[in-house]
């Protein structure tokens, strides 16, 4: 790809951008969030064209108007979000697009299920292709993405953060298996911004910031510090988290348990605890009840059993606005779902769950002043790029539209602080911004749960470490005691010896 | 104070962009629906241009047509309001025909039965009638809340219900038997109950005030009420108000209600402005309810837009009438170029579930946004 220039209105997302990638060959592509990877990625795949450049592909010169061209020359992308039918087998998802017919006019189910066997067979890729998606945990949904691109034949093929949603083993298996389909000949591309990764596997690292092309190197000549500052600009400073005192229990779920819809329960027995001035972290594979237990806890699903006590008052299956009032805020996992809406105002969304306080509001009626002084506070305070109050929540970034939320949220000065994957998909320098706003709150003496994916993260903040797995509470690890293997093995559900714990 | 001056360009800017980016779809939507007219008038055998300007003269230019359509646009405009203030928070009441109709109907029967000072039963009459049309909306808000019925159907269904029970009572217990006793209407309510013309010699009465002071009160709910910037968060997202501790339940009451009780409104600007009594149909037959609707779909649920919308949709039927008499152009053209204006603005909706199908795939614009500075330094 030669001289990529792609302008959205005003900004230059992708600023004159070489890239050259030979066969057999993992080049990783890093830079924060914004550095304009992912338009790099897209306009390879043929779902945007660029405003200026070209893409050479074996001598020719290319022009892909849609995925559809690309997949024709053998590009193939795992989304970073699987496009897989769930209700469907592995093998139905596989040939998808260009199904195997009988009499050209059947699908044919049994050469589908062949088929699939044969390509798992000939990458190493093991899984069943009778499965339904649905029953598949992530990485082995990861694999039919990985196995589908494959079967249509792709030679070069694009991972877009293909490690976010994966536990550590699984991590492993998908960095083996990378680098098995590199030496069968294919050529990778990873976008990502987990550097340790990109050590492990890759032979060319290429760093991009604000849409600009920095520089690329071989691996062996270089190391994470010198990437991390490439792809940031400046030196980031390891964080030392000081152990502090703790007080009385903010937060003190007993033995909840929600029912599920197939007489399982998603929540089964779970219980914990938050005291004040800690950071209890959760860590475990999503989909493990973590999502219901935030709900459960501020009130948006009413919880079968157990008790839910907040501050020392019983807070269980009260309404969100009692229990916001009781004292717990909340980051919510999914910012577009709960966080904002997208066509509301920077200030709308700024001052949701603040609007009776009494600089914003008398008597029912808005005080624009107020609104507006507090909005311009916390985008200012927070770091929120924006072009003006008005700007709509869907226009900003993920990245600025995150740390509006987590400004509203910590805003609230509650006692409890519920940060549920507070930095997922957001860059290094965006990512120890709220880590610091986190460690600042409990600096306070207020207690802050952290859910999240990311077990670096977990790892780094938390005073104390739970592992859910479904549904319960299955190991319960100071700073000291945890370890990602420790954690890795409860989090899919393992058992530890008993001289481990 | 610098930040502040800073910032300020760039607020104008965005209100600019803002505002030309919401009057675009309605401009085009009416252009194309003329066009479309203008297509039906050539199959007629006449000029469009000329018929438009007859119509634009007959609707808008001469004082007794303009009257007309300030008249016919009350109803409208206030049912225009009656529905943007339930579908801007996520609550399609397309029964605001049904709540009109009930809310009018008791208001007249008040005014009809109800002894006393004149002014005291006049204002009697219109709250009563207020309260039964927000009762009436309240009920598909009571069954989509303890039972999960789909709003949209049961207001929908309402309509009719309203319609023949009104019915009933004009043509067997309440009709008025002093004429020749032919028509289903209600006898008709003393003079000095009604609202007073605001010019000698046409039926421009004070309606018109009324539909200006509910626009106002709708300017006022929905930009400086904590109810308005609740109610249009739950529109936006009802997740995001949930999550945001919002009381639900209540907003959607006071929603329905305030939709039910504006929507009485329009009709008892009709009966006490202009028709004295309840005949049967006078509502549903005249479809301002459905007009309302159209111009609250033009106007993008904005109340400004929507009073706008509304006289010009009124301007549409009083001169589609008059060249009907004039020019033998069917009186359905102005149905049909409405129909159109209303599809066209209709297809953005279209235009944006389709946009919003692909973005999936990149969640957040690629860089962070800058404040407009041109290009970038190298």
């Amino acid at each position: 790809m030669k001289h990529i220039t792609k302008i959205y209105g005003t900004l230059k997302a992708n600023d004159d951008v070489h890239l050259s990638l030979n066969k057999g060959e993992i080049l990783a592509v890093i830079g924060e969030n914004g550095a304009g990877k992912s338009t790099l990625m897209k306009i390879l795949y043929g779902l945007e064209q660029p405003t200026e450049g070209e893409i050479w592909l074996d001598g020719e010169l290319q022009h892909f108007r849609s995925p559809h061209d690309a997949m024709r020359k053998k590009i193939g992308m795992v989304q970073q979000h699987f496009m897989l039918l769930d209700p469907c087998t592995v093998a139905e998802n596989i040939v998808y697009g260009n199904e195997p017919r009988r009499h050209k006019l059947f699908f044919d189910r049994e050469k589908a299920v062949e088929i699939t066997e044969q390509l798992c067979e000939k990458y190493g890729l093991h899984i069943d292709p009778r499965l339904l998606v649905k029953d598949c945990p992530v990485g082995l949904q990861q694999r039919v993405e990985i196995l589908k691109v494959l079967y249509q034949n792709a030679d070069i093929i694009i991972f877009d953060e293909p490690s976010a949603v994966l536990t550590p083993q699984e991590v492993a298996e998908l960095l083996k298996t990378m680098k098995r389909l590199a030496e069968m000949g294919k050529s990778l591309i990873i976008i990502t911004h987990k550097l340790q990764e990109v050590m492990e596997v890759a032979d060319r690292v290429m760093v991009m910031r604000l849409g600009k092309y920095i520089t690329e190197m071989d691996k062996s000549a270089t190391n994470i510090e010198e990437m991390s500052f490439l792809m940031v600009g400046r030196h980031l400073v390891e964080r030392k988290v000081e152990p502090q005192p703790t007080g009385a229990r903010v937060l003190d779920v007993r033995d909840v348990v929600l029912a599920g819809s197939e007489g399982k329960n998603i929540l089964d027995g779970f219980s914990i605890h938050v005291e004040a001035g800690e950071i209890v972290g959760i860590a475990g594979v999503s989909g493990n009840g973590q999502s219901e237990l935030i709900q459960c806890i501020t009130g948006l699903l009413p919880v079968d059993s157990g008790k839910i006590e907040l501050d020392g008052k019983d807070i269980t299956n009260k309404t969100v606005g009692e229990i916001r009032a009781a004292g717990c805020a909340c980051v919510p996992e999914d910012r577009y779902h709960w966080g904002c809406a997208r066509k509301a105002t920077l200030a709308e969304t700024a001052i949701m769950a603040h609007q009776y306080e009494p600089a914003l509001s008398a008597h029912g009626l808005l005080n624009d002043r107020g609104i507006k002084a507090f909005t311009a506070r916390l985008l200012q305070e927070y770091d929120v790029r924006n072009s003006g109050q008005s700007q709509k929540a869907g226009e900003l970034s993920g990245g600025n539209i995150q740390k509006l939320i987590v400004a509203r949220e910590v805003e609230q000065n509650s006692p409890l602080l519920i940060a549920a994957e507070p930095t997922r998909g957001l860059d290094i320098g965006a990512m120890e911004f709220i880590h610091g706003r986190l460690l600042d709150k409990r600096q306070k003496g207020d207690g802050v749960l952290l859910i999240s994916s990311e077990l670096t993260e977990i790892m780094t903040l938390s005073d104390r470490i739970y592992v859910i797995y479904n549904g319960k509470a299955v190991g319960e690890f100071t700073r000291a005691s945890a370890t990602e293997e420790k954690l890795g093995i409860l989090m899919m559900g393992g058992k530890l010896d008993e001289k481990a714990v | 104070m610098k930040k502040q001056s800073d910032k300020a360009p760039g607020g104008a800017q965005q209100w600019f962009a803002n505002a030309g980016k919401a009057l675009r779809q309605p401009l085009v939507a009416t252009v194309f629906g003329l066009l479309i007219g203008a297509v039906v008038i050539l199959v007629c055998g006449q000029n469009p241009l000329l018929v438009y300007a007859e119509m634009f003269k007959k609707s808008f230019l001469e004082p007794y047509y303009l009257v007309s359509t300030l008249t016919r646009a009350t109803p409208i405009i206030i049912c225009a309001m009656a529905t943007a203030i339930a579908w801007r928070a996520g609550y399609i009441n397309i029964g605001v025909e049904g709540q009109m109709v009930t809310g009018t109907f008791v208001a007249t029967i008040c005014a009809l039965y109800i002894p006393g000072p004149p002014i005291l039963v006049a204002v009697l009459a219109w709250l009563i009638g207020m309260i039964a049309g927000a009762l009436y909306a309240l009920l598909p808000a009571v069954l989509n809340w303890k039972f999960g019925v789909t709003m949209v159907i049961t207001t929908l269904m309402l309509n009719y219900v309203a319609s023949y029970i009104t019915s009933y009572f004009v043509t067997y217990p309440l009709k008025d038997t002093s004429g020749d006793g032919m028509a289903l209407q209600t006898k008709q309510i003393a003079k000095a109950l009604c609202l007073p013309r605001l010019s000698a010699k046409t039926t421009f009465n004070a309606g018109f005030i009324v539909a200006i002071l509910v626009t106002l009160v709708m300017i006022f709910i929905t930009r400086k009420t904590v109810f308005g910037y609740e109610s249009k968060m739950g529109g936006y997202n009802p997740a995001f108000a949930r999550y945001g501790g919002t009381r639900q339940t209540r907003v959607m009451v006071i929603t329905m209600a305030l939709s039910g009780g504006i929507a009485s409104l329009a009709g008892c600007t009709e009966v006490f402005g202009l028709k004295y009594r309840y005949a049967d149909s006078m509502l549903t037959s005249t479809s301002y309810a459905w007009t309302g609707l159209m111009a609250a779909l033009i106007a993008g649920l904005d109340p400004v837009g929507m009073f706008v919308a509304s006289l010009f949709l009124a301007g549409l039927q009083i001169g589609g009438s008059a060249i009907q008499r004039s020019m033998g152009i069917p009186l359905e053209i102005s149905t049909i170029i409405q129909c159109c204006i209303t599809l066209f603005v209709s297809v953005k909706l279209v235009f944006r579930f389709v946009r919003h199908k692909k973005v999936p795939a990149a969640p957040a614009a690629p860089v962070p946004q800058e404040t407009a500075k041109g290009g970038q330094t190298q």
